[in-house]
């Protein structure tokens, strides 16, 4: 049976009615489903660009607006920059400054939240050729770091405002963005953090390595692939006990580690790799997460053969408190070649010459020998640096290369001591059956030039100045058993230690009578 | 010709409207247009590559289905090629795609349809 014309009408109305329904819901099912194509691709994206254009063409697209710009905050200098633009000549607005000082970013500065923009607010439509805006903050801990500006919604009319329902698509892209731009720039910082990390551990000189909780390697420096004279692919996700299969005892240290879960320290430790063995100090220490379980272990090396070699060169000038404290603070070393004051200190055996006639060379080098090595240990006692051994003369230096307060007293002890070394040194000598070596002392204190000096073949740390050359005289006016001072060096002691003023005495290349005090052993 | 038209040619008597940049209501009048000339003319056969148009909007897409309402009245036929994702997306949700073939190059739309 045909429907009456108006159940006909009926029919045809609710035909319409649930077309244009179909219509509503299809656009909210595109919108839906833009909202989730917009979360997928943002949350994949580690570039600040591609994730602003996708969020400018993807809310353009559903919002159907004309164009579309996003500004972020630059760093440095505060300013909003244009990061991404959509259908928009960029090169209208680019020379524009925008701030947070005016302007519709004041007003989002201080809102934090979504506008349409309305015939009262502060816009410069002007610019960007628009007719309509829809402006979205861009949060970064509730702080302002950016915002998305849509333009004019289209309809086949033309254009129309912006509606609510736009605004709460927005807002919600907007925070999808916020979240994006938040994990975008964690990882960044991480990256850089990252590089920082690389570099130092590059760049230092201590060798690391770092093995996870399955005992494999996860990281190792340059340094540390030196001292195991290994390549990094050889080393990374191997297990320790095949990369230190030749080093049992680190394994033990480490396998220590694993179990004690406590730093230990080995000092000295001999580090085997495939054709060397090199001395390390070496520290293991466990890595704890952040819930305080243990993560794994970390190993430092520091190489010992570099500084054991200064140490055993320059052990054999100075003592081993200055080898130390030298190692300790290089600034405090200078060998350029400086002006400063310091207390030179010269003995000399007396009548060696014609003692050694009456010895073989042999006898005279053995006894210089055990002579030189009872004095040399007094130097280093009281921090002298031995400048010097010729024939029979020992030339010590003080204050320099390390200063010390009592760098006088101690050239002045070393002499007092020096003798009564000296007299166990001759009785036992002279149970041997030789002759008692005698010594005469001079010290001075001045100005000198310190620093390494001689030619590129072969270089020497000493002093030159007059300061030495007077030090030099007085040595060889001092008889035997006496120490002669200088006027300087007088003036500085604290202690008298029984020195005595002696008439002044004339020296080759002084043109007066030098002031001198004398100490006299028993 | 419009800046949203890159090229309009005819091959094997279809043509193709091969468009650019955002398909709004600019790109969607401007491809009218060309189809409103081209059917007084007594084009039937339409295919619109998309290759350059990586973005859509609902009035760009709306405009499309007007065009094919006025084809169906004349059991003409519409073709799109070089969608993008997002854009073919968009097409199924807004039933464009009922209505019409997706092809993924222009020779292979042309092997269909012309």
């Amino acid at each position: 049976m045909v429907p009456p014309i108006s159940s006909k009408k009926s029919i045809e109305d609710l035909e319409n009615q649930l077309l244009k329904k179909n219509k509503v819901l299809n656009e909210k099912y595109l919108e839906l489903e833009t909202l989730l194509d917009l979360t997928n691709t943002i949350n994949s994206l580690d570039d600040l660009e591609k994730l602003f254009f996708n969020v400018l063409t993807l809310s353009s697209s559903i919002i159907d607006s004309s164009k579309g710009v996003v500004l972020i905050k630059n760093d440095v200098s505060n300013i909003f920059d244009i990061t991404s633009s959509f259908n928009i000549e960029e090169e209208k607005i680019k020379k524009q400054i925008f701030n947070t000082r005016s302007g519709f970013l004041n007003k989002l500065n201080k809102d934090k939240k979504s506008y349409i923009v309305g015939r009262k607010d502060d816009f410069n439509h002007e610019l960007f050729d628009s007719k309509k805006a829809l402006i979205n903050p861009i949060l970064n801990n509730n702080k302002l770091v950016g915002a998305i500006i849509l333009f004019d919604k289209e309809t086949r009319d033309g254009i129309k405002n912006f509606e609510k329902n736009d605004l709460k698509l927005l807002e919600a892209i907007s925070i999808q963005t916020s979240i994006a731009y938040q994990n975008i720039k964690l990882l960044e910082s991480l990256k850089k953090s990252n590089k920082l990390n690389e570099n130092i551990m590059s760049s230092i000189t201590t060798g690391i390595v770092e093995i996870n909780l399955f005992g494999e390697i996860e990281f190792v420096n340059k340094e540390a692939l030196r001292l195991l004279n290994k390549n990094e692919i050889d080393v990374i996700g191997n297990h320790y006990f095949i990369i230190f299969e030749k080093n049992n005892l680190l394994i033990d240290l480490i396998q220590k580690v694993e179990f004690e879960q406590k730093r230990i320290f080995e000092s000295e430790f001999n580090l085997k790799s495939k054709s060397k063995k090199t001395s390390v100090n070496l520290s293991c220490s466990p890595v704890f997460d952040e819930g305080k379980s243990f993560s794994g272990i970390v190993i430092a090396m520091d190489d010992l053969s570099k500084i054991n070699k200064v140490k055993s060169t320059f052990k054999k000038y100075v003592s081993k408190n200055i080898v130390d404290k030298l190692l300790e603070n290089e600034n405090s070393l200078n060998l350029g070649g400086e002006e400063s004051e310091i207390t030179i200190l010269f003995s000399d055996i007396r009548g060696f010459t014609s003692m050694s006639e009456k010895l073989s060379p042999t006898q005279i080098v053995n006894l210089l020998n055990k002579y030189f090595q009872s004095m040399i240990d007094v130097v280093f006692k009281f921090n002298g640096t031995l400048d010097k051994i010729v024939g029979d003369e020992l030339m010590v230096l003080y204050g320099v290369p390390l200063k010390n307060e009592n760098d006088t007293e101690n050239a002045v002890n070393t002499a007092i001591e020096m003798f009564k070394s000296l007299d166990k040194f001759n009785s036992k000598i002279v149970k041997d059956g030789f002759e008692p070596f005698k010594i005469g002392i001079g010290i001075n204190k001045g100005k000198a030039v310190s620093g390494n000096i001689g030619s590129e073949q072969q270089m020497n740390y000493t002093v030159i100045g007059d300061t030495i050359n007077l030090g030099a005289r007085l040595c060889s006016h001092a008889k035997s058993g006496e120490i002669l001072i200088s006027k300087s060096v007088k003036s500085v002691l604290t202690n008298d230690y029984k020195f005595k003023e002696i008439s002044p005495i004339e020296v080759k290349g002084k043109s007066k009578p030098i002031d001198v005090w004398i100490y006299q052993h028993k | 010709m419009s800046d949203a038209i890159k090229n309009v040619e005819e091959k094997n008597g279809v043509i193709i409207i091969s468009t650019t940049g955002y398909f709004n209501n600019l790109a969607g009048d401007a491809v009218l247009e060309v189809f409103n000339e081209k059917m007084e003319s007594g084009s039937t056969k339409f295919l619109i590559d998309m290759n350059d148009s990586k973005v859509v909007n609902s009035i760009g897409v709306s405009i499309l289905i007007e065009i094919i309402e006025k084809l169906q009245v004349v059991n003409g036929v519409m073709a799109f090629t070089n969608l993008a994702g997002i854009v073919e997306k968009t097409f199924n949700i807004m039933g464009i795609t009922k209505y019409c073939e997706v092809y993924d190059s222009v020779d292979s739309a042309l092997e269909k349809i012309s």
